[in-house]
C-alpha cells in the first residue's frame, strides 16, 4: 500500500515540491542571498564609493572636493580609463586616484601613459596595484590614532600632523610615518582617512589634504572601476593562494590515480556463470493466449471454455464421455435446478458466440459458476 | 602487476615535499622517486612461476550441502614467500572466502580450504588460482592467475528421501510379514505359517491345514528380480521450469525416490538418459546404493534444446536385455513432442514391457484456467484450457496404447510414482 502511495506522490507536482522541499528552501535561500550581495556589495562603483568627490557620507571625499573648488582649483571628475584620457591631464595636472582597489593591469598602464607629466596621488594602494605600480613591499599598518608629525623634508607638510583612525606604510622613505611616500611624480597616500568627510577635520587633516591635492592649477580626480578591465586583469586565484597548494593539488590528483590504480585491479579475473536458459513451462500457454487475443476470435475462445466445462461437468455428474449434449445439457439443468434454455445457452456447442469481449468475460465467468454449482449440488 | 595501498600513500607523503620545496618540479621529482620505488620493489618481488599449486580431488556433494577444495601451495624457491592466493570457483559452486594470505619458507608447503556451497547440480568448475606477491617494500605486487583444473560434483538433492520410510513400510507390507496381505497373480509362494487373526481367510491352505492340528495358511513374497529401466528425457521438453525448478530436475527425483525403492524391493534398476543421443547410460546388478550411483550418472545431465530421438533411447533400452522390465517414461505430457517422437516406439516398448509414462504437471495451467478477471486472463484461460484438453487427449491415447500415465505437480510426483510402482508390484504386473 505504501508503495502505491508514495508513486502516487511522487507523480503528482504537489508531490514534486514536497519531496524536494529542503532543497527548494536552501536554493532559495541562496538566490535571495546573492540578490542581497549583488543590490548592497555591487554599489560600491557608485557616487557612494568610499572617496569619491561626489560621496556626502561620512567615509566619502566630497568636502575636500568642493573646498578644492571653491579656491579656484579646476577640479575634472573622471570615472573611467576613457574620460581619463579624454581629460589630457600632462604637466601641471594633478591626478588623484581613488577606488584604487579596481585598478588593474591594463588600466595602471593606461593611467601611467594617460598621465606622462603629471603628478599622480594614488589614494591607499593595496598590495596587488604597489606590484603592478612597481614598487612592491609594504611595510604594514602605521599607528596613527594619536597625531603624527610630518618628520621629512619636504616643506609643504613641515609642522603639520595628521591623526587618521588607521594608515598603511608605504614603500619607501616619506612622511608621516611614512604613509605618505613620494616617488618620482607619483605619491602614494597609504593613510587616505584624511580625505574623508568626519576626519578630514582632525588634526591637521584638511591642510594635508589641501597641500597634497591643490598644489596645480587643475586637479583631475579619477575614481577608478572595475568596468575598464579586460580579460585576463582581474585577480588571478593562483596569486591569493600559498604558493605550495598548486603544487600539492597536482600531488592529489596523482594519489588518485594510483588509488585507482590500487584499487582497480581485480585480484584475478571475474568469475563467470554458465548461466542455463530459463523457460518457463507455462511460456507457450501464455504466448497462445496472447495470440488469442490479438487476432480477437472470441468464437473460438468461448468454444474451448464451453468444451472444457462440458468435460468437467460430464466427469463431475458421471455421464460418461459418450453422452450428447443434449442429454448432458438437460441432466446439468435438473441438477443444478436452471431451465434448460440457459444452461444449453451456456454449454452447448452451437450456442451464440459473444459479441463483444465483455460479453466473453461474463461467459467465462457464468461458465465457472455453473461449475461450482454442478460441484456443491 | 598490481599496486598495493601503499603506493598511494607514498604518493601523498609528496606533500611534505612539496611543502618544503613548492615547485611544480618537486612533484614530478616526487613521483620520479615513486616509480623509482615501485619498479624497484617489481623486480625484487618474487614470481608467481616459483610457487607450485596443486589442487586435491573435491568429489560429489549433495547440492546445497558444503563442500571443500583443497589447494595445496609449495614454494619451491630459495625465498620466503608471502602474499595472498585467490581460488575462484564459479559463483553458483558457492566458494565465500576464497582469499587466503600465505607465508611461505622455502620449501614449506599450505594448504588452504575453500568452503564451497553448491547451489545449482551439475559439475561446478574452478576457475583458477589467483596468486598475487608483493615485493619486499610492499608497494607494488606481481599477479598471475594459474590455470589448476577442478570440479565438485553436485549431486541432485534427492529431496523425495523423505517419502522413503513410508514407501518402505508399504513395500514390507506386501512381503507378508504383516497382517494385511494382498493376493495377486504373480506373487511367489513363499511358506506355510499358522493362521493368526487378520489373514486372509482365503489364503488358507486347506491341505496343510488337514495334516496339522491346526489351520495353516500359505504366504506369498512379492516378486523379486524384476527389472525397472528408468528412461530420462532430457530434450527442449525438459528443460521447462515448473515453480522455478526444470522439470529435469523434478522428473530426477521421482526417478531417485523410484530406484531407491525398488533397489530395496530387490529389483534391478536400469538407467538411460538422452535426447538426441544418449547421454548416460547406467546398469546396475541389483545394488542397494543404487540411488548414490544414480544420483552420480545424473549429476552432470542438463536440457538441451533438441528434440528427443526416441528410436534411439528406445534401441538402449531394448540393449538392456529382452527380459520383460518395467519401463518408466520420465518426459513432460507433451502432445506434440509426443505424437511426433514417442508414439511410433511405442508399440514396441509395450510389446515386450510393461511402460509408465511420469510426468510433471504445471499446476500453473489450472491457475491459469481458472483465472477470468479481464480479457487478458479469460484468453488465456482459453488457452490453457485448449493445453490441458490436448493433454488429456494424448493421455488417454496413451492409456489405450497400453501406456500407464502417471501426471502429477513436481512435489507430488515422486510419491506418485512409487505408489504407482508399489500397486503394480502387489498386482503382480511386473
Amino acid at each position: 500500500m505504501t508503495d502505491v502511495a508514495d508513486r502516487t506522490r511522487r507523480a503528482t507536482p504537489l508531490g514534486l515540491l514536497r519531496r524536494h522541499r529542503t532543497a527548494l528552501v536552501v536554493t532559495a535561500f541562496l538566490v535571495l542571498a546573492v540578490v542581497v550581495a549583488l543590490l548592497t556589495g555591487g554599489g560600491q562603483t557608485g557616487r557612494d564609493a568610499t572617496y569619491d568627490p561626489d560621496n556626502a557620507g561620512t567615509d566619502g571625499a566630497r568636502a575636500v572636493a568642493r573646498v578644492l573648488s571653491d579656491q579656484g582649483v579646476e577640479l575634472d571628475v573622471v570615472r573611467s580609463a576613457g574620460a581619463l584620457a579624454d581629460a589630457g591631464a600632462g604637466t601641471g595636472t594633478t591626478v588623484v586616484v581613488t577606488s584604487a582597489e579596481q585598478l588593474g593591469a591594463s588600466t595602471v598602464e593606461r593611467l601611467r601613459r594617460d598621465t606622462a607629466g603629471a603628478t599622480v596621488v594614488v589614494v591607499d594602494p593595496g598590495p596587488a596595484l604597489l606590484d603592478l605600480l612597481g614598487l612592491p613591499g609594504s611595510a604594514g599598518d602605521a599607528d596613527t590614532e594619536q597625531p603624527v608629525a610630518a618628520s621629512c623634508d619636504d616643506p609643504r607638510y613641515a609642522g603639520l600632523d595628521i591623526e587618521v583612525d588607521g594608515a598603511t606604510r608605504m614603500p619607501g622613505d616619506g612622511c608621516f610615518d611614512d604613509t605618505l611616500v613620494t616617488v618620482d611624480d607619483l605619491t602614494l597616500l597609504g593613510a587616505p582617512q584624511l580625505l574623508t568627510n568626519d576626519q578630514v577635520l582632525r588634526a591637521d587633516n584638511a591642510a594635508v589634504a589641501l597641500r597634497l591635492l591643490g598644489q596645480q592649477a587643475r586637479v583631475v580626480w579619477y575614481v577608478a572601476s572595475y568596468d575598464d578591465l579586460v580579460g585576463d586583469d582581474g585577480v588571478d586565484f593562483w596569486s591569493l593562494v600559498p604558493d605550495w597548494v598548486r603544487p600539492g593539488f597536482g600531488l592529489l590528483v596523482l594519489v588518485v590515480l594510483a588509488l585507482v590504480l590500487w584499487r582497480g585491479r581485480r585480484l584475478g579475473p571475474l568469475a563467470t556463470e554458465p548461466l542455463p536458459v530459463v523457460v518457463r513451462a507455462i511460456e507457450t500457454t501464455r504466448s497462445l493466449g496472447r495470440l488469442y487475443r490479438r487476432s480477437g476470435d472470441r468464437g473460438h475462445a468461448a468454444a474451448t471454455l464451453r468444451a472444457a466445462t462440458r468435460a468437467r461437468v460430464r466427469t463431475r455428474m458421471r455421464l460418461g464421455p459418450a453422452t450428447d449434449e443434449q442429454t448432458l445439457v438437460r441432466d446439468v439443468a435438473r441438477h443444478v435446478g436452471r431451465p434448460e434454455a440457459e444452461v444449453a445457452d451456456l454449454l452447448a456447442a452451437t450456442a451464440r458466440p459473444p459479441a463483444t469481449d465483455r460479453d466473453l468475460i461474463s461467459l467465462a465467468a457464468a461458465l465457472a459458476a455453473l461449475e461450482e454449482e454442478v460441484r456443491r449440488s | 602487476m598490481a599496486l598495493t595501498g601503499r603506493t598511494p600513500l607514498l604518493v601523498l607523503l609528496g606533500l611534505v615535499a612539496v611543502l618544503v620545496r613548492p615547485a611544480g618540479s618537486s612533484v614530478w621529482l616526487w613521483l620520479l622517486l615513486v616509480l623509482l620505488l615501485c619498479g624497484l620493489d617489481l623486480l625484487l618481488a618474487p614470481r608467481p612461476s616459483s610457487l607450485s599449486v596443486v589442487r586435491r580431488p573435491t568429489g560429489s556433494v549433495r547440492t546445497g550441502h558444503p563442500a571443500e577444495s583443497l589447494v595445496v601451495v609449495t614454494n619451491d624457491s630459495t625465498r620466503t614467500v608471502r602474499g595472498v592466493v585467490r581460488d575462484a570457483w564459479q559463483p553458483t559452486a558457492g566458494a565465500t572466502s576464497n582469499r587466503h594470505p600465505i607465508r611461505l619458507a622455502p620449501g614449506d608447503r599450505a594448504g588452504l580450504t575453500t568452503p564451497l556451497l553448491p547451489r545449482r547440480r551439475g559439475d561446478l568448475r574452478a576457475l583458477g588460482v589467483t596468486v598475487r606477491l608483493p615485493g619486499p617494500l610492499g608497494l607494488v605486487a606481481r599477479q598471475q592467475t594459474i590455470d589448476v583444473p577442478g570440479t565438485v560434483r553436485s549431486l541432485p538433492p534427492f529431496e523425495s528421501r523423505k517419502h522413503l520410510p513410508s514407501r518402505l513400510a508399504r513395500l514390507r507390507d506386501l512381503d507378508g510379514r504383516s497382517a494385511v496381505r494382498v493376493r495377486g497373480q504373480g506373487t511367489e509362494f513363499d511358506s506355510l505359517r499358522e493362521y493368526v487373526r487378520g489373514d486372509d481367510v482365503r489364503s488358507i491352505d486347506w491341505r496343510a491345514s488337514a495334516r496339522t492340528t491346526n489351520v495353516v495358511v500359505r504366504t506369498w513374497q512379492p516378486e523379486r528380480d524384476r527389472r525397472v529401466v528408468l528412461v530420462l528425457d532430457t530434450s527442449r521438453t525438459s528443460a521447462g521450469r515448473v515453480d522455478d525448478v526444470p522439470r529435469l530436475d523434478s522428473a530426477m527425483d521421482a526417478a531417485l525416490l523410484l530406484a531407491a525403492l525398488a533397489a530395496r524391493a530387490g529389483d534391478r534398476i536400469d538407467f538411460v538418459a538422452g535426447d538426441r543421443r544418449v547421454r548416460s547410460r547406467l546398469r546396475s546388478a541389483g545394488r542397494r546404493d543404487v540411488a548414490a550411483t544414480l544420483q552420480d550418472a545424473m549429476a552432470d545431465l542438463r536440457p538441451v534444446i533438441a528434440e528427443a530421438d526416441w528410436d534411439a533411447l528406445a534401441g538402449a533400452v531394448q540393449g538392456f536385455g529382452r527380459q520383460r522390465a518395467l519401463v518408466v517414461l520420465l518426459t513432460p505430457l507433451e502432445p506434440s513432442a509426443i505424437e511426433e517422437g514417442l508414439l511410433s516406439v511405442l508399440p514396441t516398448l509395450t510389446r515386450h514391457h510393461r511402460v509408465v509414462l511420469a510426468s510433471v504437471r504445471d499446476p500453473e495451467l489450472d491457475r491459469l484456467a481458472a483465472l477470468r478477471e479481464t480479457i487478458d486472463d479469460v484468453y488465456d484461460a482459453a488457452a490453457a484450457e485448449q493445453a490441458v484438453a490436448r493433454r488429456r487427449r494424448t493421455s488417454e491415447l496413451l492409456t489405450r496404447l497400453g501406456v500407464d500415465v502417471v501426471d502429477a505437480d513436481a512435489q507430488r510426483l515422486p510419491p506418485a510414482l512409487a505408489d504407482h510402482y508399489l500397486s503394480l508390484k502387489a498386482q503382480g504386473l511386473l
